[in-house]
C-alpha cells in the first residue's frame, strides 16, 4: 500500500537513520585493510558467479545469487589470515527464528525461515553513543492514520507465544550473538522475488526480531530499557542490487508509544554492477555491448567487507 | 603440362588450339601432379584414417581453447556414463583400467613440499622438513597435553598445545584448529535445532552442512600459512565432466553394424565442494616413472555394469576456460545414503567399503585433472608435457580417506595408446574416523591423525610460494 519500511518503523518502534553508521564507514576508510587488492578479487568474484560457473551460456539467478554470495563471504573470511579472530564466527544455514512482542495493546509475532545467519562468540559493540539514544526520545514515530497499522499483516491465532532464538541453539553454544542475517532474493521470476522496499522491511522485521529474542535471553522478559543495546546487522541482495542495515535495539518496552525509540541505519540500493554480459550484443555487424562485467562498483563490496569485519577490528 | 602440350603439337593431324612457344624454360621441379592420397568419403579403411587425420589436423589448428572443446566432443554417439561413486563390485579395478591409473596405497613421500611444523615437545632440526608422515603423527600425538576426549571450546583453552612456536618457523596451532573443527562438528549436529532429516536425506541434514563448515573455516584460518588458498576460488556442489576414448570395439547392431569404433566414455561427477586456485601444485613423482600395473580387464564395459547413452560430450572443470583459477586443488565428496557403510555390513560386503572410496576418488580426480589438462590445451593426440597434480577427500560424514592423483597422460585412445609408455598414478589411504561419537556436547574420540593429513592437503602449494 504505501512503503513497507514505514510500516515496519511503527511496528518495532524505531528511528530511521539514513546511511551507514560512522563505526562502519571508519572500517571502510582504514587504509590496513589492503582494500585495492580485494577489488580485483571481488571483480573476479562477480564474474565467476555470473559469467563462468556453468557450463551452460548463462547461469540463472537461482543459480548466481547464492554462487556470488558465497564467493563474497569467502573472500571476507579469508580475511581472518589477518585477523585471527574472525575465525571466531559461524554461519548457520536454513535458519528459523520466532519472536513476540505486544505493541500498544496488539500482539504481534515473526515468524519464518530467514535465511543465513552469522553468529560470533563476541557481540557486536552499540554504535550509537548515548546522546543518541536519548534523542530518540523526543522523536515521534509516524502513524498512518486513519490506517491501521498492522494492515497486510496476518491475522493468527497464536496459542504458544514462542520467543526465542533460544529455540534454535540449545544452551551452551558458544557463538551465541547473533551477528549479521543475510537475504537472498534468488528467485527465477521477478513477482517471486521481493522488491527493493519490501525486502528492507523484512530485513527490519528479522533483525528486530533476533535482537528481540536475544536481549531477552540475556536481560529476562520484563519491558524495559537496555543499558547494553544489542546490534544485530543485516544484509539483503537479489544478486545485484544491495541492502545494507544496521540495527540497535535500545528498549524492549514496545507497549507505548514514547520513550526511548529504536534506531536502524539502512544504506539502500546499492548496485555491485551495472551489467553482466554473457555473449557480446552485436547490432549491425557492430559489438555495441562487449562481454563481462561492465561498471563495478568497489565501494559496494567495501560496504559488505565492512559489516562484515565490523565487531572484530 | 608444357611438355606434354609439346608433345601433342607434334603428333600430325591434331589440332592445337593453345599457342605454347617451344623451348619456353620449364618450371623448376615441382611436383607435377598432386600427392595420391586415398578418397575422404569413400568406404574403406584408408579413405577412414584420412578422416581421422583431417579432424586430428582441424583440432590442431583450432584457435582458442574453447574451440578446440567444441569441435573434440562435436559428433555425439552413444557412451558409456561412468559414475564415480558407485555400487559395483570392485569398480576400482575396471575404473583403474579405463584410466591407465597405477594405485598406490598411502601418501605420498614429500620430502620437500611445504610441510607444517607441529609444536612438538622436542623442537624439529629445520622448519618441519620432517621426511616421512608417520614421524610427524606421533610427534603432534604427544604434543597436546594427553587429551583422551577433547571437550566443546570452553574447555579446549587448557587443552591447547602450551609449547612456544619453533623459533622464527610458523607452526600450525593443531589445538586451534581442532577446536574449530570440533565446533563445527557439534554446531551441525548438536546445537542447531533442525527438523528431522527427510527419508533417505541423512546425508544433507547433518554431514554436509558440516563438511562445508569444516573445510571453509579452515581454508580461511590456514589461508594466512598458505598464500595459494588466499587466492583461490571456493565452489559449492559444481560440475565436473570429462569425456575421453579407450580402446576399440566392434559396433553390434543398428545402421552401424560391423564397423570398429572407439569405445566413448563420459564422466559427470558433482563434488560436495572443490577448491580451485590460479598456480598449478607441483608434481609428486617424475612424469615418466612408472610405480605400478595397470589391472587388464578383458570384458565389455558393459559387464561392470556400465550403461550406454548418448547426450552432449561436456568437458568442464568447474567453471568456464576464461577464469584466471584454472588449476584444481582439492575436491571434497560426500558418499551418499545409498553407499553408506552399515548397508554394506548388512549385505556381507565389507571389502567393498573402501573399494567405493578409492573409487570416487580415481574416477572424479582423473576427470578433474583430464578436464584442466584439456583447459590448457592438450588432447589425446597432443599429450601433456607437465602433470596434472590434484587432491581429493572422500567421507561419509565420519570416516574420511584422502587421495592424490597425478596426470602424466592423456592419450588413452586405441591409435595412441600403442607406444605410450606413461601411466596415472593415484595415491591413496582407507578411510579413517575422525572421531567416535557425539555426546551432549562432546566430541569423543577425536583423531588427530586425520586432521593433520587434512591440513597438509590445504596446506600443499607450488615451491615457489
Amino acid at each position: 500500500v504505501f512503503p513497507g519500511v514505514r510500516q515496519a518503523q511503527w511496528l518495532t518502534k524505531t528511528k530511521l537513520v539514513e546511511g551507514l553508521p560512522p563505526a562502519v564507514q571508519g572500517i571502510m576508510d582504514n587504509p590496513a585493510l589492503g582494500l585495492p587488492e580485494l577489488e580485483e578479487r571481488a571483480k573476479h568474484v562477480v564474474s565467476h558467479a555470473r559469467l563462468w560457473d556453468t557450463a551452460e551460456v548463462a547461469p540463472r539467478r537461482e543459480k548466481y545469487c547464492p554462487v556470488l554470495f558465497e564467493n563474497l563471504i569467502h573472500i571476507c573470511r579469508l580475511m581472518s589470515g589477518k585477523y585471527p579472530s574472525l575465525s571466531k564466527r559461524m554461519l548457520a544455514r536454513n535458519f528459523r527464528i520466532a519472536a513476540t512482542w505486544e505493541r500498544e495493546s496488539i500482539l504481534l509475532q515473526v515468524r519464518g525461515l530467514s535465511g543465513i545467519l552469522m553468529n560470533s562468540v563476541t557481540p557486536i559493540p552499540p554504535v550509537a553513543s548515548k546522546e543518541e539514544i536519548l534523542a530518540t526520545k523526543e522523536h515521534v514515530l509516524e502513524t498512518f492514520y486513519p490506517i491501521a497499522p498492522t494492515i497486510d499483516l496476518q491475522e493468527v491465532n497464536v496459542y504458544k507465544e514462542l520467543n526465542d532464538t533460544g529455540q534454535r541453539f540449545r544452551d551452551g553454544y558458544p557463538y551465541s550473538h547473533p551477528h549479521t542475517l543475510f537475504f537472498l532474493e534468488s528467485a527465477n521470476v521477478r513477482t517471486d522475488r521481493f522488491r527493493p522496499e519490501q525486502l528492507r522491511a523484512k530485513m527490519l522485521m528479522f533483525a528486530f526480531g533476533n535482537a528481540l529474542a536475544k536481549a531477552k535471553a540475556l536481560h529476562g522478559n520484563d519491558p524495559k530499557v537496555l543499558e547494553q543495546p544489542v546490534v544485530v546487522q543485516s544484509i539483503g541482495t537479489d544478486g545485484q542490487l544491495f541492502q545494507f542495515m544496521v540495527f540497535q535495539l535500545n528498549t524492549t518496552d514496545l507497549v507505548s508509544n514514547d520513550g526511548i525509540k529504536n534506531l536502524v541505519w539502512i544504506d539502500s540500493d546499492q548496485n555491485l554492477y551495472e551489467r553482466a554480459q554473457c555473449v557480446p550484443e552485436v547490432k549491425k555487424r557492430v559489438v555495441t555491448k562487449p562481454a563481462g562485467i561492465s561498471g563495478f562498483q568497489p565501494d559496494t563490496f567495501k560496504k559488505f567487507l565492512a559489516l562484515y569485519l565490523h565487531g572484530t577490528v | 603440362m608444357a611438355a606434354l602440350g609439346a608433345w601433342r603439337l607434334l603428333r600430325p593431324g591434331r589440332r592445337w588450339f593453345s599457342e605454347m612457344v617451344p623451348g619456353a624454360p620449364l618450371p623448376p621441379d615441382s611436383p607435377l601432379y598432386p600427392p595420391v592420397v586415398a578418397s575422404i568419403t569413400a568406404k574403406s579403411r584408408a579413405a577412414k584414417s584420412r578422416r581421422l587425420q583431417r579432424f586430428n589436423q582441424r583440432v590442431h589448428a583450432a584457435a582458442t581453447v574453447e574451440e578446440k572443446l567444441r569441435l573434440y566432443g562435436k559428433l555425439q554417439r552413444p557412451k558409456y556414463t561412468v559414475y564415480p561413486q558407485t555400487f559395483a563390485l570392485n569398480a576400482d579395478r575396471w575404473y583403474r583400467s579405463f584410466t591407465r591409473t597405477v594405485l598406490v596405497p598411502g601418501m605420498p613421500p614429500r620430502a620437500a613440499a611445504a610441510r607444517p611444523p607441529v609444536a612438538a615437545a622436542g623442537a624439529t632440526p629445520e622448519a618441519g622438513r620432517a621426511p616421512k608422515p608417520g614421524a610427524e603423527a606421533p610427534a603432534a600425538a604427544e604434543a597436546p597435553a594427553a587429551v583422551g576426549a577433547p571437550a566443546a571450546a570452553e574447555a579446549l583453552g587448557a587443552a591447547k598445545t602450551p609449547e612456544p612456536a619453533v623459533g622464527e618457523a610458523p607452526y600450525v596451532n593443531i589445538g586451534e584448529l581442532r577446536s574449530l573443527v570440533c565446533d563445527a562438528l557439534l554446531q551441525e549436529s548438536f546445537y542447531q535445532n533442525k527438523k528431522r532429516p527427510f527419508l533417505y536425506r541423512d546425508q544433507d541434514h547433518t554431514p554436509g552442512p558440516f563438511l562445508t563448515q569444516l573445510v571453509s573455516t579452515l581454508a580461511a584460518s590456514l589461508s594466512g600459512r598458505n598464500p595459494l588458498l588466499a587466492a583461490s576460488s571456493l565452489d559449492l556442489n559444481p560440475e565436473v565432466n570429462y569425456y575421453w576414448h579407450h580402446g576399440e570395439e566392434v559396433v553390434v547392431h543398428g545402421h552401424r553394424k560391423g564397423r570398429v569404433d572407439p569405445v566413448r566414455f563420459q564422466i559427470d561427477d558433482n563434488p560436495h565442494l572443490q577448491i580451485r586456485v590460479p598456480k598449478q601444485l607441483p608434481e609428486v613423482v617424475p612424469l615418466e616413472s612408472d610405480l605400478g600395473d595397470v589391472p587388464v580387464i578383458n570384458h565389455k564395459p558393459s559387464k561392470l555394469p556400465l550403461f550406454k547413452k548418448q547426450y552432449e560430450n561436456k568437458v568442464f572443470i568447474g567453471s568456464k576456460v576464461a577464469d584466471p583459477c584454472c588449476y584444481g586443488h582439492t575436491q571434497f565428496h560426500l558418499l551418499p545414503d545409498k553407499l553408506k557403510r552399515e548397508r554394506f555390513i548388512r549385505e556381507r560386503l565389507e571389502d567393498q567399503i573402501e573399494v567405493v572410496y578409492r573409487s570416487n576418488g580415481i574416477a572424479s580426480l582423473f576427470a578433474w585433472t583430464a578436464a584442466q589438462a584439456m583447459y590448457q590445451g592438450f588432447w589425446s593426440e597432443a599429450d601433456v608435457t607437465r602433470p596434472f597434480v590434484s587432491q581429493a577427500v572422500v567421507t561419509d560424514g565420519k570416516y574420511f580417506a584422502f587421495f592424490c592423483y597425478q596426470l602424466n597422460t592423456l592419450a588413452l585412445t586405441a591409435q595412441t595408446i600403442k607406444n605410450n609408455p606413461r601411466k596415472n598414478i593415484c595415491w591413496g589411504t582407507d578411510s579413517k574416523p575422525l572421531y567416535d561419537v557425539v555426546e551432549d556436547g562432546n566430541v569423543k574420540g577425536f583423531n588427530d591423525e586425520v586432521l593433520l593429513q587434512l591440513v597438509r592437503f590445504l596446506l600443499n602449494r607450488p615451491k615457489e610460494l
